[in-house]
C-alpha cells in the first residue's frame, strides 16, 4: 500500500531468473583476494632484482610483509565484528598503545610475571571496549562519537600508566627486567622464517572466522547489523550483541598491544596512532558493508595482507611515503565504489 | 468533445513479463478518474508511461486530439502532465515557498534569492490548490496530509492540465483524506483532469466520476463511480470477494488471552502514541479475532505493547495468558508466553532485506538450529526447506535475497519466520498490506489451517471487508479503548457506525 514497489510481478521474475550468484557477485565477495593476487603479481613483475633473484619473493621480504601486517590484522579481525554489527570503533589504535604501555609498566616497573601481566592487560582492554559499547547503547550516543572519545581517554590513560614516558623492556632476571620468554613475540620460527607475531594473527584469524561463521553469536551479529529492529522483534538480545562486539575489539586491541610490546621491546603511549584507520581500511577492502549486515572474515584477512604487500611493493621500488598514502587511499575508494556499483545495479530497475 | 487524454493499445514488456497488454484509457477535462487495481495490475506502469518515465513498446497517446511522444519526464511535464509520487519529492528542511520553487528559484537583480516575491507567488499557488497554509512554514513541521497538499500545489505550479496522484491517501488520516478529496473536486471544477491511482474501493465514490479497473495488465472494465462495490470487487480480483475467505472456525478451544480493563502505561510518553487505556477482550484457541477502528485509535500501539516491542512500560488490570496472570511488556516475556508478532511494516521490522530468505526464516528460532551455540548447516538447510514448503514461499530458494521477492512472498517469509517458533497466539497488524489478491487468499487459508490446530490469532486491519471475511469476532477500538464487539458476519455498516459514533462522543 504505502511501501511496496509498484511492480512486484517483475520482482518475482528477477528472483526466479537470478537466484544464484552472478560472476560479478563473486568478484565482490572475493574482491580482496583478487586484489591480493593482483598486488602479488604486480609485486613480482615490478620487483627490483638482485643477482637474478626477485627481491619481493625473498623469504626475508615475505616475512617482513606478514610481520608488518600482524598488528593491524589483529585489530581488523575485531573491527569486522563491529562493522558487520553496523558499528565502528575508532579507539583500537589507542587501546593498542595503552595495552603496550600497561604490559611494559607491569613487567618492568612493577616486576610482575607474564602469567599475571598478560591476562590483566587483556581483561583491561576488553573491559575498556565493553564500557564504550555500554555507553553507546545505554546512553544512545553514536559509536563514532563514543569511540572517538574512547580514543582520547585511552591515550590519556596510557600517559598516566607510563608516567608520560617511553618504557624500555629489558630481558633478564631480577627487578627491572622482563622474563626472557616474552622476547619470543619478536622472533621468527621455522628456521628463522616465520614471525611469531604473524602466528598470533593467524591463530586469531582462525578463531575469529569460526566465531563469525559457525556460532549462534555470529548469526546474531549479522542479524543486528542487517536490521536491528527486525532482530529485536525476533527475540535476539540486540543490546547485548551491540555491547559485546566492542568487547571483541577491545580484546583484539589488547592482544595487538602485547604483540607490539613484544615485537619492539618497549611500551610507548603514542604508538598505534592511526592503526584504527588501517584496520577499517582492511575491513572495507575485504568487502564488509559499512552499513552492517554483510561481510566476511576471509575478506578482511586478505584485505589486511594486501595492504601490507602493497606498501612493501612500493617501498621496494623506492616510491615515496606520500605516494604510498595516495595509493592506499585510491584502493580504499576503489573497493568501496565497486561495492556500491553492484548495490546500484541491484536496485536500479526498481 | 475531444478527450483531454486518450491512450490507445498501450503495450509494454519487461523482459519476460507482459506488464501492459493493449491498454486503452482516457480522461476528460474536469474529470476525476480513478484507476483501480491490485499491486502488479499495471496501473503504475501505465502512469509512468503517461508521465514520460517509461517508453511504451507500442500504442498511441493523444493530448486534446494531437499525438504526443515523450522521450522523458521533462517533456511530459511541459505538455502539462504532472505526477505526484507516493514518496513526495519535498525537502523537509526548506519552507513551503522554497519547495515550490525548488530548481527554478526567482532571483533579484543582485542575483540573490527573491524571497518576498517567491513567498507571495507561493501563497497564490497554495490558494489555487485550496490550501490555507503559510508559505513560510518549513515542510518538516507539516503533517502528511498537509505535505500532500503542498505537493499538489507544486504540481500545479507548472500549469498542469493532467494531475496524476499515486495512492495519495495511503499515509493520511480520515479527516486529511476528506480534505484531499475536496481539493480534488475543486481542481476538477477548474478543468484540471485528475487521474487517481488507488486500490481502496471505499474511496472511489467519494473522489471520482468514473473508475477504470485494471487486472493483470489489462483493463478489466470501466464503471461509474457509484457502481456497487461488489461489482468493482469482481472486476478487481476476477472472482467474487467471498471466495477469498476460508470458512469460519468450527471449534473454539480454551481461553488463550484474556484482558479485562487492561491498561498500558508507557514509561516514556511518545507523541502521537495512543496507548491502550482500557482494553477488554478474549482470544480463544482456534479463533481469529479482529481489531477494527479508525486510523490512530491505538490498534498498532496495543499490539506492540502486548508484545513489548518498542514500547517500554507496564500493563495493569487483568492480563491472563492461558488462564494465568502474565507480566507482558517485554519481548522475552511475550515469546516465553508463546506469543508471536507480525508488524505492519515488513520492510522496516519484519525482514532483513539484504539477507537471504533462509537467513530470515531462521531469525526467530536461531536457538533451535544452533545446538551448543554452534551453527549446524545440514540441520538448518532441512529446517529452512521444510518451512518454505509449508508456507509456500516462491521461489523456493533459500539463498534468494528477500528484497527481490514480491510483497506477497515477502509476507509469507515473515509468517514463516514467526510461525516456525510454533506460537500459541499470533498478533497480526495489517497482515495483507501491499499483498496481491492471490497471496492474500493463501495467507487467509494458511491462518485458518493453523487455527484449526489450536493457534489463536488477534489481527488488526484497516480494511473492514477483510476483517469481516476472515474473523470469528471483531472488537472495535477507539481512543485506546475497546468499545464494541461483533460476532461473525457483522455488516460493514454496523461496525463503521460503532467506531464513528464513539469518536464524535469523545
Amino acid at each position: 500500500m504505502t511501501d511496496e514497489p509498484a511492480t512486484p510481478a517483475i520482482d518475482v521474475a528477477r528472483a526466479e531468473v537470478r537466484p544464484r550468484l552472478r560472476p560479478l557477485d563473486y568478484v565482490i565477495r572475493f574482491q580482496s583476494i583478487l586484489g591480493l593476487i593482483l598486488v602479488v603479481i604486480g609485486g613480482i613483475v615490478f620487483s627490483p632484482r638482485r643477482h637474478g633473484h626477485i627481491l619481493f619473493l625473498q623469504p626475508d621480504n615475505i616475512a617482513n610483509i606478514v610481520r608488518s601486517i600482524s598488528e593491524t590484522g589483529i585489530l581488523a579481525l575485531g573491527m569486522t565484528f563491529v562493522i558487520i554489527a553496523a558499528g565502528i570503533d575508532l579507539s583500537v589504535g589507542a587501546v593498542l598503545g595503552l595495552s603496550s604501555v600497561l604490559t611494559a609498566a607491569l613487567l618492568i616497573n612493577e616486576g610482575w610475571g607474564l602469567w599475571t601481566t598478560l591476562p590483566l592487560v587483556l581483561v583491561c582492554a576488553t573491559l575498556f571496549g565493553l564500557l564504550q559499547g555500554a555507553i553507546s547503547v545505554r546512553l544512545q550516543v553514536q559509536a563514532f562519537i563514543v569511540t572517538l572519545a574512547g580514543l582520547q581517554a585511552a591515550r590519556g590513560l596510557a600517559l598516566i600508566a607510563s608516567g608520560n614516558e617511553f618504557i624500555n623492556i629489558n630481558y633478564g632476571s631480577g627487578p627491572g627486567n622482563a622474563p626472557p620468554a616474552f622476547a619470543i613475540l619478536g622472533e621468527r620460527l621455522f628456521d628463522n622464517t616465520f614471525p611469531v607475531a604473524t602466528l598470533v594473527f593467524l591463530v586469531l584469524a582462525v578463531v575469529a572466522t569460526f566465531f563469525l561463521n559457525h556460532t549462534r553469536y555470529g548469526r546474531y551479529v549479522f542479524a543486528v547489523g542487517g536490521n536491528e529492529r527486525a532482530a529485536r522483534l525476533s527475540g535476539i538480545p540486540v543490546e547485548w550483541v551491540k555491547i559485546s562486539v566492542y568487547g571483541i575489539t577491545g580484546l583484539c586491541s589488547g592482544v595487538a598491544g602485547i604483540v607490539h610490546a613484544g615485537q619492539f621491546a618497549f611500551g610507548s603511549p603514542t604508538d598505534g596512532t592511526g592503526y584504527e584507520l588501517n584496520a577499517i581500511a582492511a575491513v572495507v577492502i575485504g568487502g564488509t558493508d559499512l552499513f552492517g549486515g554483510a561481510g566476511t572474515m576471509i575478506g578482511t584477512i586478505a584485505g589486511a595482507i594486501m595492504l601490507g604487500a602493497l606498501a612493501n611493493v612500493l617501498q621496494l621500488n623506492d616510491v615515496s611515503a606520500a605516494m604510498q598514502l595516495l595509493a592506499t587511499g585510491a584502493i580504499i575508494v576503489a573497493a568501496a565504489a565497486l561495492q556500491t556499483f553492484v548495490g546500484r545495479r541491484d536496485t536500479r530497475s526498481r | 468533445m475531444t478527450a483531454l487524454l486518450e491512450m490507445r493499445r498501450i503495450e509494454k514488456r519487461f523482459g519476460g513479463i507482459h506488464a501492459l497488454k493493449g491498454v486503452d484509457f482516457d480522461l476528460h477535462s474536469g474529470e476525476a478518474h480513478v484507476l483501480l487495481g491490485e499491486n502488479g495490475a499495471g496501473k503504475s506502469t501505465l502512469m509512468n508511461i503517461l508521465s514520460g518515465n517509461i517508453a511504451p513498446d507500442s500504442g498511441d497517446i493523444r493530448l486534446s486530439g494531437t499525438s504526443a511522444h515523450f522521450s522523458g519526464p521533462a517533456e511530459a511535464h511541459t505538455a502539462g502532465i504532472a505526477m505526484i509520487p507516493q514518496e513526495l519529492d519535498l525537502v523537509p528542511g526548506l519552507d513551503i515557498a522554497a519547495n515550490l520553487f525548488l530548481g527554478n528559484e526567482e532571483r533579484t537583480a543582485w542575483g540573490t534569492l527573491a524571497h518576498r516575491r517567491m513567498h507571495s507567488a507561493a501563497s497564490e499557488l497554495l490558494k489555487k490548490a485550496g490550501v490555507s497554509l503559510d508559505a513560510g512554514r518549513p515542510v518538516s513541521s507539516l503533517r502528511m496530509g498537509e505535505r500532500q497538499l503542498v505537493a499538489i500545489a507544486k504540481a500545479l505550479s507548472a500549469n498542469a492540465r493532467i494531475l496524476i496522484m499515486d495512492e495519495p491517501t495511503a499515509a493520511l488520516s480520515a479527516t486529511e483524506a476528506e480534505h484531499l478529496f475536496r481539493v480534488v473536486r475543486e481542481l476538477c471544477a477548474r478543468d484540471v483532469g485528475v487521474i487517481y491511482i488507488s486500490h481502496r474501493l471505499e474511496e472511489v465514490p467519494r473522489v471520482a466520476d468514473r473508475v477504470t479497473v485494471m487486472r493483470d495488465g489489462r483493463v478489466a472494465g470501466e464503471a461509474k463511480a457509484d457502481a456497487p462495490q461488489a461489482e468493482l470487487v469482481r472486476l478487481l480480483v476476477g472472482r467474487s470477494f467471498e471466495d477469498l475467505f476460508p470458512p469460519q472456525a468450527s471449534r473454539i478451544g480454551r481461553e488463550l488471552l484474556q484482558l479485562e480493563h487492561a491498561r498500558f502505561d508507557p514509561s516514556i510518553e511518545r507523541a502521537g502514541w495512543q496507548a491502550a487505556r482500557d482494553v477488554s477482550l478474549t482470544v480463544h484457541a482456534g479463533e481469529i479475532v479482529g481489531l477494527a477502528g479508525l486510523m490512530g485509535v491505538g490498534r498498532t500501539e496495543f499490539l506492540s505493547a502486548l508484545y513489548g516491542f518498542e514500547a517500554k512500560g507496564r500493563w495493569s488490570g487483568m492480563v491472563l495468558v492461558d488462564g494465568k496472570p502474565a507480566h507482558l511488556g517485554t519481548i522475552a516475556a511475550a515469546r516465553h508466553a508463546g506469543i508471536a508478532y507480525v508488524t505492519d511494516d515488513r520492510r522496516g521490522t519484519g525482514l532483513i532485506l539484504k539477507h537471504s530468505v533462509g537467513e530470515n526464516v531462521v531469525l526467530s528460532t536461531l536457538r533451535r538450529i544452533t545446538p551448543w551455540a554452534l551453527v549446524a548447516p545440514r540441520k538448518e538447510r532441512r529446517y529452512v526447506a521444510d518451512a518454505l514448503s509449508r508456507f509456500d514461499v516462491r521461489p523456493k530458494l533459500p539463498e534468494a535475497l528477500v528484497v527481490n521477492l514480491s510483497g506477497g512472498n515477502q509476507q509469507k517469509v515473515v509468517f514463516a519466520k514467526e510461525l516456525v517458533s510454533e506460537p500459541r497466539l499470533l498478533l497480526l497488524d495489517e497482515p495483507t498490506r501491499g499483498v496481491d489478491v492471490g497471496a492474500k487468499a493463501e495467507i487467509y487459508a494458511q491462518l485458518r489451517s493453523l487455527t484449526a490446530k489450536g493457534l489463536g490469532v488477534l489481527v488488526a486491519s484497516s480494511e473492514l471487508p477483510e476483517l469481516i471475511g476472515l474473523c470469528d469476532r471483531i472488537v472495535v477500538m477507539s481512543g485506546g479503548r475497546t468499545i464494541a464487539e461483533f460476532g461473525p458476519r457483522a455488516s460493514e455498516e454496523e461496525i463503521r457506525h460503532a467506531s464513528a459514533n464513539r469518536t464524535e462522543a469523545a
